[in-house]
């Protein structure tokens, strides 16, 4: 049984910059991985990364991407509130969300570690594969004002697979 | 038990344990749960179903499939229902189209006695004159349209949708497609196989079949997904595979139909053969068949399909024929074979079939005519691949020639042979897909940076067997005329006659007559007119050619392809407050506002008077960053940027190249090299893939951010005599005027909530400040504002209000009172058009404009008699007639308590003081005198810089 959980109060920063930062920041467009403080640093564009932080430490994550020594110019931007981010997690859930997405979501294409952006449902949305202990469990990061219609249509799609929706946020992710 | 019921046959998929009833026009019937519709009306001995859609002439069942051309009904209010695939369900009312008063007794029949007024393309020949008699003639011929009613009441159904992604989807579940998804999957492919019947098995399930049972039990060992009662409708570029999905019992939540859109990295068709139709005189009486209709009805419904039968067969499914019928309990009482020349002259009777005239002059008496005279190759997915049809006379049916390379073919399509021929064919075929797909797989890897596909070993290609089709007789025409198109009641002497009248190609002929353009487009009817018209042209068979098909290669509803229907809508984190609060919603693009409270009109006397408070988010806004952002603003906007301070706020007008005007807003510089810029909400799109088209292509070198940050703020705009008084309670700002002037902006904090940008501008034409709240704590600064504004009489206004209250002030709503040719000049934007700057969007074009003056010009308008507002989009005339200008914005003005109004009008009538003529919708007109300025209200702009 897949469960839905609005995870909207992590920390988000954008950090824009030249591709040539991928190796500074541990990871290219297309792919996310962890850093040494636990955030989930997303590959999110073509110079464009997406950190994804425990709640209320936009400030501190700010702090840190701008003091790495860096010669371009680079921007760092706290956008916690204007992304909605809801993970789904389950067995069913590359399933559920093949009801929406067009993108194969097979282990082979977008395994754990994969991101994207794609249409969902009609909406513009970034999609992280973050699996939990063994699980699929996507991320799906999307404009704040259009959260609630992303989360209507995952409970319009996730009726067939008994889906669980979580409330009120949790901490971490 | 019914009639016609049939004691357990094998094979049979009827359920025996559970019957129950249904209605066919209004009386009850008998059904088995497995039964179609028309298996459960045939068992009870039923034969009509419908009537021809020109002469009315009473049809049956003739393919006993989805085909079937004369079996279609309304059934629980759904019109074009395909009786002889749909199962009939408990208490189901089915009943037949177009018949008046009854099936049985139908007065349209009368047709049959005009018939020869009604020959192919007769509505090219009368109903014409006299002219005026259209109306009437479109009514007449309204009540001989075909194809059921469709329902008035809104359908709630659901209809879903999915995405797949298959190695291999075989299309065609019959022994070949089994076989090749059973290979594909074996090779370690991911297969999707898809049937259109309600199981697998195809021509298998007609009598026991050992091979059928372990060819299911391999499939689902296989782990294949196998999707039944769904249909390909269509192949696409890079093998985008559509499939309608028509139900799947069981399924949670309920679905009508499902659209699945599949991109496979291989393709296999295995659609089978369709059996063809013979044309014949009375060949669409009820009680002629095809043989697999024949067999269909034995084996899988267990129904008797007459009592007396003449058979013409040319091939094995007739010869198969003749043997299940008479293990039925048919009487057959001739067997004309084709293969010896032997063939039926005519068929006699007028309700259903009585006799048949034997090509030996004999005249047998029946009640059942069953042929078996060819195959029809359903080539249509093969064409769409890029295959073409070519003909093999020998075999008198077309294949699919010169398919690309991931797309394969097996089993009748291809060719014919016993049934482990026809396998080891669809074996070869599925692991020859699963190598393909699998070198896909890893190209489709290398672009992918997190793809995991292993690079697939070195193989050779699969050594597919030899599949032709075997030797045939050509049956197409008898020697009577006869039905070529069951849906659209063309005949061989129709299709003759157009050739006769010039339309000579099979095209022409086609669109003239239109057979083949019926709902079983041409699966059961194009070879047979192709026939048709090499016989009356004289060209010859192969050079007649084919039409093209093109998907969906069956019909597809419109829910099917609309899919789900999802509102999206995009809320201000102060939404939910707005509802909470009375808010009339107002549908912005895809936002939802609130647009008053109750009452707009003290709204706007609350701001005027005292302090109001409005949601703003929606407003565009962009966080910019880099060195050369004044050079993109003095690039994107008409005036000039370079000398703007930290601190500093400034309107720009965006125009494209042609000078129209694009956009406009306040961009405020909040660091060095640190900018925040406001569009319009529905511009807010358009004016960010401007600035990146710009950025990407124009100007690669500069270094600039463009972040959209719309949503990241909850913005609040505090407006009126008393926002000064009200801010100042919540916030760490200093805002009295000496330190914070009109177009100013500061950061600072509000209602407790650190990190807010507080601009002063106005669009209200009063005091007022913009506050931007982290929007996650939006709703705790509205709140903390109206509880500290109480005694200063706050209250929140809506969009009503602010289109009002802008208004009175003459401000401009770029789409409201500029359209798609207004350029700046037009706009009364002259003082914000800045020609000595080097260059600019829309620079030329501007400049140009300047000097040929000729152009409408934006004006304040105030109607003579306040008390009448003009429509928005009312248009001004000269002389009566002559459109020369229209009123852009108009409201009643609660400051003014009179009418107030924007407008375009011609140069020579934008003087103050002129009166211009308003068209009033009604007919009538009023007069409105043009202002010196466009701001009814504050002209000088005291109030907003107090």
């Amino acid at each position: 049984m897949p469960s839905l959980v609005d995870s909207s109060s992590l920390a988000k920063v954008l950090v824009r910059a030249s591709p040539d930062l991928g190796d500074s920041m541990g990871v290219h467009f297309g792919l996310s991985t962890r850093d040494p403080s636990g955030a989930l640093v997303v590959g999110y564009g073509y110079g464009e990364w997406l950190v994804l932080a425990s709640p209320d430490s936009a400030g501190d994550v700010v702090h840190r991407f701008e003091g790495r020594p860096y010669d371009g110019l680079r921007s760092v931007i706290d956008v916690t509130h204007g992304y909605a981010v809801l993970r789904l997690t389950g067995t069913d859930a590359a399933e559920l969300l093949s009801r929406l997405c067009p993108i194969d979501l097979s282990d082979d294409v977008t395994p754990t570690g994969a991101v994207f952006r794609s249409v969902v449902g009609g909406l513009s949305v970034g999609v992280i594969r973050d699996d939990e202990a063994g699980e699929p469990s996507y991320l799906l990061v999307v404009d704040r004002s259009y959260g609630q219609s992303l989360s209507d249509m995952l409970g319009d799609a996730g009726g067939e697979f008994a889906l669980a929706y979580v409330r009120p946020p949790l901490p971490g992710m | 038990m019914s009639s016609h019921r049939l004691s357990p046959q094998p094979g049979e998929v009827i359920d025996r344990g559970r019957s129950f009833t249904f209605r066919w026009n209004a009386s009850p019937f008998a059904a088995y749960d497995g039964d179609t519709i028309v298996s459960a009306l045939a068992a009870s001995g039923e034969r009509v179903f419908s009537r021809s859609l020109k002469y009315h002439r009473r049809r049956g069942l003739l393919t006993g499939d989805f085909n079937d051309p004369n079996c279609m009904v309304t059934a629980d209010g759904e019109p074009n229902v395909r009786a002889a695939h749909r199962l009939v369900r408990p208490g189901m009312s089915v009943s037949s189209q177009d018949t008046w008063p009854s099936l049985r007794f139908d007065v349209k029949a009368a047709n049959q006695l005009v018939g020869r007024f009604l020959g192919p393309g007769f509505y090219y020949k009368t109903f014409m004159r006299p002219q005026r008699l259209w109306p009437a003639y479109d009514g007449v011929l309204a009540r001989f349209a075909h194809g059921g009613h469709a329902p008035t009441a809104a359908d709630g159904d659901r209809y879903d949708q999915r995405y797949v992604h298959p190695d291999v989807l075989v299309a065609g579940g019959g022994p070949a497609g089994m076989a090749a998804a059973i290979a594909a999957a074996d090779a370690g492919a991911r297969v999707l196989l898809v049937e259109e019947e309600h199981h697998l098995g195809g021509h298998l399930r007609w009598g026991e079949s050992s091979d059928l049972e372990s060819l299911r039990a391999a499939v689902d060992a296989a782990g294949i997904e196998v999707l039944t009662d769904a249909v390909v409708t269509g192949r696409y570029d890079g093998n985008w595979v559509s499939v309608l999905q028509r139900s799947a019992p069981g399924a949670t939540p309920h679905f009508r139909e499902r659209l699945v859109k599949a991109r496979a990295k291989h393709l296999i068709l295995a659609p089978g053969l369709l059996d063809r139709p013979y044309v014949v005189g009375g060949n669409d009486l009820p009680g002629v068949m095809l043989s697999t209709a024949v067999r269909r009805l034995v084996n899988l419904y267990a129904v008797r399909p007459g009592d007396r039968a003449v058979v013409l067969t040319a091939n094995a499914s007739g010869d198969a024929a003749v043997a299940d019928l008479t293990r039925a309990g048919v009487e057959v009482a001739r067997v004309l074979d084709a293969r010896q020349g032997e063939d039926i002259a005519r068929i006699r009777g007028r309700s259903g079939v009585r006799a048949v005239e034997c090509s030996d002059g004999s005249v047998v008496d029946c009640d059942l005519v069953v042929t078996a005279v060819g195959w029809t190759t359903p080539l249509t997915l093969a064409t769409v691949s890029g295959a073409r049809a070519e003909f093999r006379p020998e075999a008198a049916r077309f294949v699919p020639v010169g398919l690309p390379d991931d797309v394969s073919a097996t089993g009748g399509i291809v060719g014919d042979g016993s049934l482990d021929e026809l396998l080891d064919h669809a074996t070869a075929v599925g692991r020859e897909a699963a190598r393909r797909a699998a070198r896909s797989a890893v190209a489709l890897a290398a672009g992918n940076p997190h793809a995991r596909v292993a690079a697939a070993p070195e193989s050779f290609a699969v050594d597919i067997p030899d599949l032709r089709p075997a030797e045939h007789p050509m049956l197409f025409l008898g020697r009577t005329d006869g039905i070529v198109d069951f849906s659209e009641d063309v005949s061989a002497k129709d299709l003759k006659s157009a050739v006769h009248e010039g339309y000579d190609s099979l095209e022409l002929a086609k669109r003239y007559t239109t057979a083949t353009m019926g709902p079983s487009q041409g699966k059961l009817e194009a070879v047979n007119s192709i026939a048709a018209v090499a016989a009356a042209s004289g060209a010859g068979f192969a050079a007649t050619g084919t039409t093209t098909g093109r998907p969906p290669y069956v019909p597809v509803s419109l829910g099917a392809l609309a899919g789900r229907s999802h509102q999206l809508l995009r809320r201000s984190p102060l939404q939910a407050w707005h509802e909470a609060n009375g808010a009339t919603p107002l549908y912005a693009g895809s936002w939802i506002r609130p647009d008053h409270y109750g009452d707009a009109a003290a709204e706007v006397r609350a701001v005027r008077e005292n302090v109001g408070i409005i949601d703003v988010t929606p407003l565009g806004k962009f966080d910019l960053r880099g060195p050369d952002v004044p050079d993109l603003l003095e690039l994107l906007y008409v005036n000039k940027w370079r000398k703007l301070a930290v601190g500093s706020v400034r309107y720009g007008v965006m125009c494209a190249e042609d000078g129209v005007v694009l956009d406009d807003g306040v961009t405020g510089r909040l660091g060095p090299e640190h900018y925040l810029m406001t569009t319009t909400s529905s511009g807010a799109d358009a004016a960010h893939d401007w600035m990146e088209r710009w950025l990407q292509t124009e100007r690669r070198d500069w270094q600039v951010h463009v972040t959209p940050v719309t949503a990241n703020y909850a913005s609040i705009n505090v407006a009126g005599p008393r926002s000064r008084d009200l801010l100042s309670r919540l916030t760490d700002v200093d805002l009295t005027p000496d330190a914070f002037g009109y177009m100013r902006v500061r950061t600072g904090t509000v209602g407790g909530i650190a990190d807010c940008v507080v601009w002063r501008i106005g669009f209200t034409g009063e005091l007022s400040f913009e506050v931007h709240v982290p929007a996650g704590h939006g709703v705790l600064v509205w709140e903390a504002l109206l509880a500290a504004g109480a005694d200063l009489g706050v209250r929140p206004f809506g969009i009503e209000a602010q289109r009002i209250l802008r208004l009175e002030k003459g401000h401009l709503i770029v789409g409201q009172d500029t359209d798609g040719l207004t350029q700046a000049y037009g706009a009364a934007l002259d003082w914000a058009v800045k020609l000595d700057k080097p260059d600019f969007v829309g620079k030329p074009e501007l400049l140009w404009q300047q000097i040929r003056d000729d152009h409408l010009r934006l004006v304040g308008l105030q109607p003579v008699d306040g008390a009448v507002v003009p429509p928005e989009a009312s248009q001004i005339v000269e002389d009566g007639t002559r459109i020369v200008g229209r009123i852009t914005s108009s409201r009643m003005s609660p400051t003014l308590d009179r009418a107030v109004c924007l407008g375009l009008v011609a140069p020579h009538l934008s003087t103050a003081g002129t009166t211009v003529t308003v068209r009033l919708p009604g007919g009538g007109s009023l007069q409105a005198r043009v202002l010196p300025q466009l701001a009814h209200v504050d002209p000088e702009g005291v109030r907003l810089r107090a």
